[in-house]
């Protein structure tokens, strides 16, 4: 919207100066140049000198300067801490749906920056956005006994960035890149703290059982899927009706409200582990928390019992007690941003 | 049991919601107090240090360096990139103006090595430093982040007056410099000033012209005066270093001059339209009826027409007599105890909570949207998140009614949305008894005895 007042507002000056003076002097050029891309007043100004005044070529030379000065900004920036910033979740396949047991792939980051200003500003976002987007993309199936695998920065840095918004689209840039890029920008330092995914196909020959993975965040500024604290939650489903189960629409509400409640009591209680070590007493074990974040019946319960009763009534969990069957939380992450690792 | 819940919620009412002026004297002693502790402080006292205000204010006044009200004071942030240079105009400001024997000078290491206050049990991260230039006094506020800035204004422990934003002349305004001129509209910034740092930088004017150019546009954009913001060139760096006075400290005085000049001073409170909040009522036989308070604002007179406001019930009425000690008065002002006869008004027409207030100059509100901070467990709050619906206590000046706290109209997924103790959070508040506010008013929740989370009113939604 800025930019659009101010080219405007650009057009007008220019068109008042048009009659005096045909050739347009260097504030207006570089004014002009600024409202194309997103340099500073001292940059446009050298582009322009070393292009003839001519702001086609001035682009042009910008955008083959731009890495340098990115460059040169990251190293400026390099000792600095970055301990604000945002998580951000991207889920490619949330799994469990509809009548499919579908697989699932998701993935969290964390992007760092230097004040809360530049985290609240829609270039951090849409960075972190692609970032998560990268990471759920990239991933493989780990094929070991945790399902959320931390996802190597290196590998994560290396990679070219792929744009949410239009995957497609063959990008010039690396991780590691746009985020140089980033920091030429806004003059903070940039960088990314962790990463993790989730990624996990269910062969088809078990048909009784069912994956789902669920993002949560808190305290977003604009993109609903990035905030100050972060969590995803795995989560189990399992009883030999599952696929007539899954296939019912009443029942993938309950399912998405569920999820939405566990990723809240994840995140609002001081949430640690999902099963107390059998025989002690743990506050931050999930299933021995009272399940007070689920609006509705039963948030007195503790979420071990709500689980069974919520499993019972939309019958998952069938009169033989042998078979284990039923919903269950495998694992779950949670990370605040800034915290140390 | 009871009266003494009351009286503790009082004080804790009266210490969020004090004044500006008790807040910058008692802000200034104290940190006046931190910076020359050898000098100023018996080393016993310490221990206050986190502890009751009332009993710091009572020993800084005892310090030689004496808090003058002669001058209206006013509290000034400075927001902008972390390479634009907030700290050095800082320092430059109180250096010059040191010179000029309005200031102690404050060098960068101070400024950035100010420990975080402790006060009230809140904790405020910011550094603050202090000056005076003719005319004014000021507090000046540096806050890290965002956050903070917010949390200052709900809590009312800096509440930021005006604001200068800087920007480098080298980098002209960034894309983060929308989200500084959103966080001075939102902690209610009116008018702010403008300067543009690091000139010596430059060589050609015309790029000057051109970052002033730009700065008025984006100003006017976010609603801001950008034809008139004053918007001040110099290097504080210079200022700072004592070389080109003509980019440096001429520049700097010309800074404070049109802070001076452009900024608005609060009205102080006894200019504003008079307001008694009920804390008691007497019936006393033969005269007729009694409430008693401190006077929050203004001036009344004995004879003067004011309206009782509140919970359900408003009337006029004229106030028959004023009195204080156990003396009549005449006139009675902001920040007296003092009891109001009210002509033809029975007991029970009159209770605790209700305002007697100038007629007009107040309404009662029964709805409305807050900037409310929810105080963590380590301040005494909750321990656990809450959700839509919610419903605490509103302790409002005297008043104590419950409100239901629910998410702005238009927010997305409302009924899955939680706070979390720690949080910044715009809530709409839904009053179960009207209440006399308006925009700025702040207030504290509460909840089974322990104080939850305290707010400041942003926008009224229904009038009663």
């Amino acid at each position: 919207m800025f930019s659009a007042r101010f080219v405007h507002g650009l057009l007008s000056f220019s068109r008042a100066y048009s009659v005096s003076a045909p050739k347009k002097g260097l504030k207006e050029l570089v004014a002009e140049v600024r409202a194309l891309a997103d340099v500073s007043p001292t940059q446009a100004g050298q582009a322009l000198k070393a292009s003839d005044m001519d702001v086609a070529k001035a682009l042009v030379w910008l955008e083959k300067h731009r890495a340098e000065s990115a460059v040169k900004k990251a190293a400026k920036v390099e000792g600095r801490m970055a301990n604000e910033g945002l998580i951000g979740t991207a889920v490619l396949s949330a799994g469990a749906a509809g009548s499919r047991q579908g697989a699932v792939r998701a993935a969290m980051i964390e992007l760092n920056c230097e004040t809360d200003f530049v985290a609240r500003n829609d270039l951090f976002a849409k960075l972190l956005n692609d970032i998560s987007f990268t990471a759920a993309f990239l991933s493989e199936s780990a094929g070991s006994e945790a399902f959320m695998q931390p996802f190597s920065l290196d590998v994560l840095q290396g990679a070219p960035l792929l744009a949410q918004s239009n995957p497609t689209s063959e990008s010039k840039l690396t991780v590691s890149e746009a985020m140089r890029d980033l920091t030429g920008r806004v003059g903070e330092k940039i960088s990314l703290r962790r990463a993790l995914t989730v990624v996990h196909e269910l062969p088809p020959t078990q048909r009784d059982l069912a994956l789902r993975v669920s993002a949560r965040v808190h305290q977003s500024v604009q993109n609903p899927q990035q905030g100050r604290i972060g969590s995803l939650a795995l989560l189990a489903l399992k009883s030999p009706r599952l696929s007539e189960i899954l296939a019912s629409e009443a029942f993938a509400g309950d399912l998405d409200k569920l999820c939405q409640a566990l990723g809240r009591q994840i995140i609002g209680f001081p949430t640690t582990s999902v099963k107390a070590v059998p025989g002690t007493q743990d506050e931050g074990a999930l299933y021995d928390q009272p399940f007070a974040m689920f609006a509705g019946p039963g948030n007195d319960q503790p979420v071990r019992t709500f689980l069974r009763n919520w499993a019972k009534e939309r019958g998952l969990l069938e009169g033989d007690e042998r078979v284990v069957s039923g919903v269950e939380v495998l694992e779950f992450a949670k990370w605040t941003v800034g915290e140390s690792i | 049991m009871f009266r003494t819940q009351l009286a503790s919620t009082r004080v804790l009412s009266r210490r969020l919601c004090a004044t500006r002026a008790a807040q910058s004297s008692y802000s200034t002693c104290a940190r006046s107090l931190v910076r020359n502790p050898g000098r100023t402080v018996p080393s016993p006292l310490f221990r206050f240090n986190d502890g009751l205000w009332v009993a710091r204010r009572g020993y800084a006044d005892a310090s030689p360096t004496k808090f003058s009200r002669a001058k209206p004071h006013l509290n000034i942030g400075t927001i902008g990139h972390v390479d634009h240079g907030k700290t050095t105009l800082t320092a430059a400001i109180t250096k010059v103006l040191a010179e000029r024997g309005g200031a102690k000078f404050t060098d960068y290491a101070e400024i950035d090595k100010a420990p975080e206050e402790k006060a009230r049990g809140i904790t405020i991260n910011s550094s603050h430093v202090e000056y005076e230039s003719e005319n004014r006094h000021y507090g000046h506020i540096d806050c890290p982040g965002h956050a903070d800035y917010i949390k200052n204004m709900i809590t009312g422990a800096a509440q930021m007056d005006g604001a200068i934003i800087v920007v480098s002349a080298t980098d002209g305004q960034m894309p983060q410099t929308r989200e500084h001129l959103l966080l001075a509209r939102q902690v209610g910034v009116k008018k702010l000033v403008v300067f543009i740092n690091k000139i010596d930088q430059i060589q050609d004017k015309e790029m000057l012209e051109l970052v002033d150019m730009e700065m008025r546009d984006l100003l006017a954009t976010y609603n801001f005066d950008g034809e008139n913001t004053p918007i001040i060139m110099g290097s504080a760096l210079a200022a700072l270093e004592g070389r080109s006075p003509e980019i440096g400290a001429d520049r700097i005085a010309e800074l404070v001059a049109a802070c001076d000049a452009w900024l608005e001073i609060p009205p102080r409170d006894l200019e504003k339209p008079f307001l008694l909040p009920v804390e008691d009522v007497f019936s006393i036989s033969g005269r007729g009826t009694v409430a008693t308070g401190r006077v929050e604002r203004g001036v009344c007179l004995k004879g003067d027409e004011v309206e009782v406001i509140g919970l359900g019930d408003s009337f006029k009425t004229t106030l028959t007599g004023i009195e204080m000690f156990h003396k009549e008065l005449d006139r009675g002002e902001a920040g007296d105890n003092m009891g109001v006869l009210l002509r033809g008004v029975k007991r029970e027409q009159v209770r605790r909570g209700q305002v007697i207030v100038a007629p007009g100059s107040i309404k009662a509100v029964k709805k409305f949207q807050a900037q409310i901070y929810v105080l963590t467990k380590d301040e005494g709050g909750r321990y656990t998140p809450f959700m839509d619906n919610y419903r605490p206590q509103l302790f409002l000046r005297t008043a104590d009614v419950t409100c239901a706290l629910h998410w702005p109209e238009n927010t997305a997924d409302a009924s899955e949305k939680m706070v979390m103790p720690g949080d910044n959070v715009e809530m709409v508040c839904d009053l179960v008894h009207d209440v006399a506010a308006e925009i700025g008013t702040r207030f504290t929740l509460r909840e089974g005895g322990k104080t939850v989370g305290t707010g400041i009113i942003t926008k009224i939604l229904t009038h009663a």
